[in-house]
């Protein structure tokens, strides 16, 4: 398992191999809270929120929405409470970047919690997280009360009339609670079901208050584009995706783990067969799903020799999505009809409900994959698949709906084969080989 | 919604509209077919069916109809070959897990999801795989759920948290295993049914009629619901002289409640063609024998004979003439005629719970339809509990407020469940409803009504500036708890605080479906109340003829006085305490069986429609008046017609003049009465008589804390309730039965039944 900062000085990283990294009096010493101090004392939250703006800073989820557009719609003069709500809800297949943050430098993650609900405008910052990251909670709950005790959170912070409460809530276990209207309802104790947009969150979120949601990662940037600038960390990166990104990697290569890349690294080959270590065992690269298990899948043919610029629009060229930055890398020796079968299982298994493609057209979806799986497949399958994905593309209340479709949809249309060969009849496929 | 009109084009064509207005409306007005199942208008907007896609120019992927609102120069097109894809594709989706058990489902032929499929089905089924499986079960008594049918539309927890304030079901499980289910597998609310109703397959079911005919062999007919003053409108199906349900769907019946019913209203009628039901006039030859069955003719010429007897013997005055306000205008018509003009008595009246009169003479507003209430900023509550005597009314009060931003105002001794809505509750001491209303009309009298009230006057000012403050309509509703001066007093609100942007509107909360009209026709204004009339019987009153059966707050617990009387007569569908002691009994047909109208709350006149023939020998109450007239000599000339009946009362009822049946024809158009609105009349020997009351007002009653159970009014077995089984499973408590999957009324057997027992023993 490795963490390391590739092609870049470690930014979000920076403090993970301290020792003891989660404590307060460690990270102090290593400058944590003096950029909430420098942002809360020095600069007004509109000038906050204009650096974020310079920055490129896009958000770090899966969408990848300028940042600091979505706080320049918070309304000012909104006689509302506003609220800061933190998505540590990190569900998607193949992402775990957000937990070596609140494993090894919580406080990164308060810090830039300061910084933001400032210059939103906020006094209360929920932070939303799974329900399987209790161990993590835990880190974060001691976190809080140590930067409490210390006066970094709470009534009237450094020396000034800002004040800012933090509190941690758990999901309880949902996959659609990661979007962010769902995550909101699962916050007000509801059933976690997305909301209508428009209001969007920053009108009319949590509790019908004005509300950013923002991933723990794009709020972990936010004290480095205080210390250096905005300018600074857009140069980190490309023009439209400004500074660095963490890739959880998984899957057949010879170092999984969290790295650290500057947007628009180049290339998305060197990556996974010099800087992972390659695939192991001496197989062959078959595909890779980069960005969460709901983005496009890549057969090795797009990424070898291609030179895939790893940033927004690097991977949209290449057909695929940065999405969470969850990279799953497959050796020769997978199926893609089962990594495929498998992955609409967990769709179906986590489709809320609320709307009627997505949850009857995966639940088909995965009789479908079941029936083929046992070997009573038919040719017209695959167009039978097909179809049911596209009545779901667009169709859907809520973004989740495409993300059980893409994958399915690609993984079609980038490896027939591994299709055909289950659903041309054994007897068939026997007389085939015979001619 | 602002006035503002804009140009939205459709499918090429241009319209004008309302800005603001739902896309979905829009198109449907104009006749381009947009079909939806989730989106029921006046709820939440849910989105979920996804049925209702259309294309909108500048909008990347295709909308949901019912939740875009119409901005200047949106394009739209409903009809598109991708539009019909995505409409084919989700009707699949639905078609997937759902069972085709057309066959033996209650909504065969009625069903949204049939129709659907009819529209945008595919030819076959391209889903091969097994389908979801869940078993059928009950809910409660009434409620029977099957819920492999569902479609998750959610209309039913919407209606039920939005119209009922009872969010007794919700959903439960998640995507495809996704069920309508309760809180502990046991429904424990007002059984009102509304889920039932507008479910658009056949996932929640009428316990009572599951099974026992399809749409198609009904008879629809609509009419007037004949269990509370809110006047619902009903649709009555019938299969061979038989009321088989009782229910509010659109596609039958548009009235005032929309698809909205009560428990008594949806699950009440098996009364109708109960057993017990009376089948032949009986009489009771000599006092202290038994009713025998007799013919018309005999029952009519006994009846007639010792009437006449009585009236020569001790004059005209002796003879007291009983209506209901539970039979229909006509009726109560026939019977005050019978008495002014045949018998010539000034002693009439009707069993009423309370009367209403004084505040009728003094009428100063309108009265308020439940349309107002809606749409109201201000109510005022003073004691009653709509929630449980007249639901509709409640639920308007809950959907004002929540859906329209109306602020409640309750004043009552009891923490009753409509509170949770209310913005102002006065918890006054019991039985000091008088003290708040002559606190509210006689300034003077403010500071010294506090403490008989037991509350602050902050409290008080604080209701005060909110009538003060309300621009739009202020709607003042009240209860029997009202004295007759404070029911005047009220009256002289609307002088007093109306403004110019600020109108009053009146809604009197009586309890029985035609409470209003025994007013209108003024049964309730003769010398002798119905209560006086049985406190004398005997002593001055020798003869009585009543319709229906006296309530026990006119018995007073003597109801052996009318056993004093030399005659009595009743016209009854049950044997009832009345009829024990009564000398004639003529059976009489019920509101499925008569024409003739009631007058509800609003004020509204509306029709009661024959659904089926009078079951066994009964007769309509105004036929069977009319028969005894005839038979003494009189006739009414009602050529054997209800609307010649009315034509008469219309002609000669102020209120109703002019009115015709055909007017009445369309339910979705109700008449409203015309009450007189009086001049302000010297009201201070009321205020005087109310000041005296409030004054010797003890303010030491302790106050009621507890907020009364769900149904304790609802689930009470009456007279006509009782004849519905599962009621008797809800007045003892509505346990839940040890397996939910047969009908709890297994729990119920025909012989001494120890549950049913303990049903009967928590009346």
């Amino acid at each position: 398992m490795r963490i390391e900062a590739i092609g870049c000085e470690p930014n979000l990283i920076k403090r993970f191999a301290l020792e003891n990294s989660t404590r307060l009096d460690v990270v102090r010493k290593h400058g944590a809270y003096d950029m909430a101090r420098k942002a809360v004392t020095t600069m007004s939250p509109a000038a906050v929120i204009d650096e974020v703006k310079k920055s490129a800073l896009r958000g770090r989820g899966g969408a990848g929405f300028p940042t600091g557009m979505k706080w320049g719609f918070v309304p000012k003069d909104s006689p509302k409470e506003k609220y800061l709500v933190i998505n540590g809800d990190e569900s998607e297949p193949g992402t775990f970047k957000d937990r070596y943050i609140y494993e090894r430098d919580p406080h990164l993650l308060l810090e830039g919690c300061l910084i933001s609900c400032y210059a939103i405008g906020a006094r209360t910052c929920y932070i939303y997280s799974r329900g399987e990251y209790k161990y993590l909670i835990d880190i974060l709950d001691r976190a809080i009360e140590e930067a409490r005790a210390a006066g970094f959170i709470g009534e009237k912070l450094f020396g000034t009339d800002f004040s800012c409460e933090m509190h941690t809530t758990t999901g309880a276990g949902a996959y659609i609670c990661g979007e962010e209207t769902a995550l909101l309802n699962s916050l007000e104790g509801l059933r976690g079901h997305p909301r209508m947009k428009p209001p969007f969150p920053a009108v009319s979120g949590l509790y019908g208050c004005p509300t950013v949601v923002n991933n723990v990662e794009t709020i972990a940037a936010v004290p480095w584009i205080i210390e250096h600038g905005g300018d600074a960390y857009r140069a980190l990166g490309t023009e439209k995706s400004g500074g660095t990104k963490m890739w959880s990697v998984s899957g057949h290569v010879k170092y999984p783990g969290v790295y650290e890349l500057p947007m628009g690294y180049d290339n998305l080959e060197k990556f996974i067969m010099e800087d992972c270590g390659g695939i192991p065992n001496g197989r062959k690269l078959k595909a890779v799903i980069p960005g969460g298990s709901s983005v496009y899948i890549m057969p090795a043919s797009d990424i070898i020799g291609k030179k895939v610029l790893m940033d927004y629009e690097g991977l949209v060229v290449a057909g695929s999505m940065v999405g969470s930055g969850g990279m799953i890398v497959m050796d020769d020796t997978v199926d893609i009809f089962e990594s495929t079968k498998n992955l609409t299982e967990f769709y179906k298994h986590e489709s809320c409900g609320w709307c009627t493609p997505c949850r009857e057209g995966t639940d088909w979806l995965v009789k479908v994959f079941k029936r083929i799986a046992n070997g009573d497949g038919r040719i017209e399958d695959a167009q039978l698949l097909l179809d049911i994905c596209d009545n779901i593309e667009g169709k859907s209340f809520c973004p989740l709906g495409d993300a059980a479709a893409w994958p399915i949809q690609s993984a079609i249309k980038k490896f027939p084969e591994d299709f055909k060969k289950h659903l041309v009849p054994m007897l068939q496929q026997d007389a085939i080989a015979a001619d | 919604m602002s006035t503002e009109l804009i140009k939205v084009t459709i499918n090429g064509n241009e319209y004008q509209t309302e800005k603001g207005a739902r896309l979905i409306d829009v198109c449907r007005e104009h006749d381009h077919n947009v079909p939806s199942f989730c989106y029921y208008s006046d709820l939440a907007l849910q989105a979920s069916c996804r049925t209702c896609l259309v294309r909108i120019e500048k909008m990347p992927k295709l909308q949901t109809s019912c939740t875009v609102t119409c901005t200047d120069g949106m394009i739209v097109t409903t009809e598109s070959d991708e539009i019909e894809k995505a409409r084919r594709g989700m009707v699949e989706f639905l078609l997937a897990n759902h069972p085709l058990d057309c066959p033996v489902c209650d909504r065969g032929g009625e069903c949204e999801l049939q129709e659907m499929v009819f529209d945008w089905g595919g030819l076959e089924e391209r889903f091969s795989e097994r389908k979801n499986y869940a078993p059928e079960k009950f809910l409660s008594p009434m409620i029977g759920n099957d819920p492999q049918r569902c479609i998750l539309c959610k209309r039913c927890t919407r209606v039920c948290d939005e119209w009922m304030g009872e969010d007794a079901i919700e959903a439960g499980g998640r995507g495809a295993h996704t069920v309508i289910g309760t809180y502990g597998g046991w429904l424990n609310c007002s059984q009102c049914g509304n889920c039932i109703e507008v479910c658009p397959t056949g996932t929640l079911l009428d316990a009572t009629y599951r099974h026992q005919a399809r749409p198609w062999e009904l008879e629809q007919t609509v009419s007037t619901c004949t269990f509370c003053s809110d006047g619902c409108q009903v649709s009555l199906g019938s299969r061979a002289g038989e009321v088989m349900r009782s229910v509010a769907r659109d596609r039958y019946v548009d009235g005032i409640n929309g698809e909205f019913l009560c428990i008594k209203g949806r699950f009440g009628h098996p009364f109708i063609n109960d057993e017990q039901r009376l089948r032949t006039p009986l009489i009771r030859y000599r006092k202290g024998g038994k009713l025998i069955p007799a013919t018309w003719d005999q029952a009519f010429e006994f009846a007639a004979n010792r009437l006449k007897e009585v009236a020569d013997k001790h004059g005209a005055e002796s003879v007291g003439i009983v209506g209901s306000p539970r039979i229909t205008n006509e009726a109560n018509y026939a019977l005050l005629k019978f008495a002014k003009e045949l018998v010539g008595t000034p002693n009439y009246g009707a069993t009423d719970a309370f009367s209403l009169v004084p505040f009728f003479e003094n009428l100063s507003a309108p009265l308020a339809t439940h349309k107002d209430i809606r749409r109201a900023q201000t109510i005022i509550l003073i004691g009653g509990e709509p929630e449980e005597l007249q639901p509709l009314t409640g639920k308007q009060i809950r959907q004002a407020v929540r859906n329209g931003g109306a602020k409640l105002i309750i004043v009552n001794s009891t923490p009753i469940r409509l509170n949770q809505a209310a913005s102002q509750f006065l918890h006054i001491n019991p039985n000091t409803e008088d003290a708040f209303v002559l606190a509210l009309t006689d300034e003077s009298q403010a500071a010294s009504s506090m403490k008989t009230l037991g509350i602050e006057a902050e409290q008080f000012d604080a209701v005060r500036k909110l009538i003060n403050d309300t621009e739009g309509t202020c709607i003042v509703m009240f209860g029997g708890e009202l004295s007759h001066a404070a029911q005047v007093a009220l009256t002289g609100l609307p002088a007093m605080m109306a403004g110019e942007s600020r109108k009053f509107l009146f809604h009197p909360l009586p309890i029985y479906n035609n409470s209003v009209g025994v007013h209108d026709l003024g049964l309730m204004s003769g010398e002798l109340s119905a209560r006086d009339m049985v406190a004398v019987a005997g002593e001055g009153l020798h003869a009585m003829y009543v319709a229906g059966s006296f309530l026990p707050e006119h018995l007073q617990g003597q109801e052996e006085r009318l056993a004093q009387l030399e005659l009595l007569i009743v016209q009854e569908l049950f044997e009832t305490e009345t009829t024990k002691y009564a000398d004639v009994v003529f059976p009489a047909a019920s509101f499925a069986e008569v024409d003739g109208t009631f007058t509800n709350n609003d004020g509204l006149v509306q029709r009661v429609r024959q659904s089926i023939a009078p079951v066994h020998q009964s007769r309509a109450d105004w036929m069977i008046t009319a028969g005894l007239a005839k038979t003494l000599g009189m006739d009414f000339d009602f050529q054997m017609s209800a609307s010649a009946v009315f034509r008469e009362l219309a002609e000669r009822i102020p209120a109703y003049n002019g009115l015709r049946y055909p007017q009445l024809k369309d339910e979705s158009k109700p008449v409203q009465v015309k009450h007189q609105i009086s001049e302000r009349r010297d009201t201070s020997n009321d205020m005087q008589t109310l000041r005296e009351r409030v004054s010797q007002m003890k303010p030491d009653g302790e106050k009621i804390m507890t907020t009364p159970n769900v149904g304790h009014e609802l689930f009470k077995p009456g007279t006509l309730t009782s004849k519905v089984p599962q009621i008797h499973l809800l007045a003892a408590g509505n346990p839940k039965p040890e397996t939910v999957l047969i009908s709890p009324l297994y729990q119920i057997t025909i012989d001494s039944s120890l549950r049913r027992d303990e049903a009967i023993a928590a009346d």
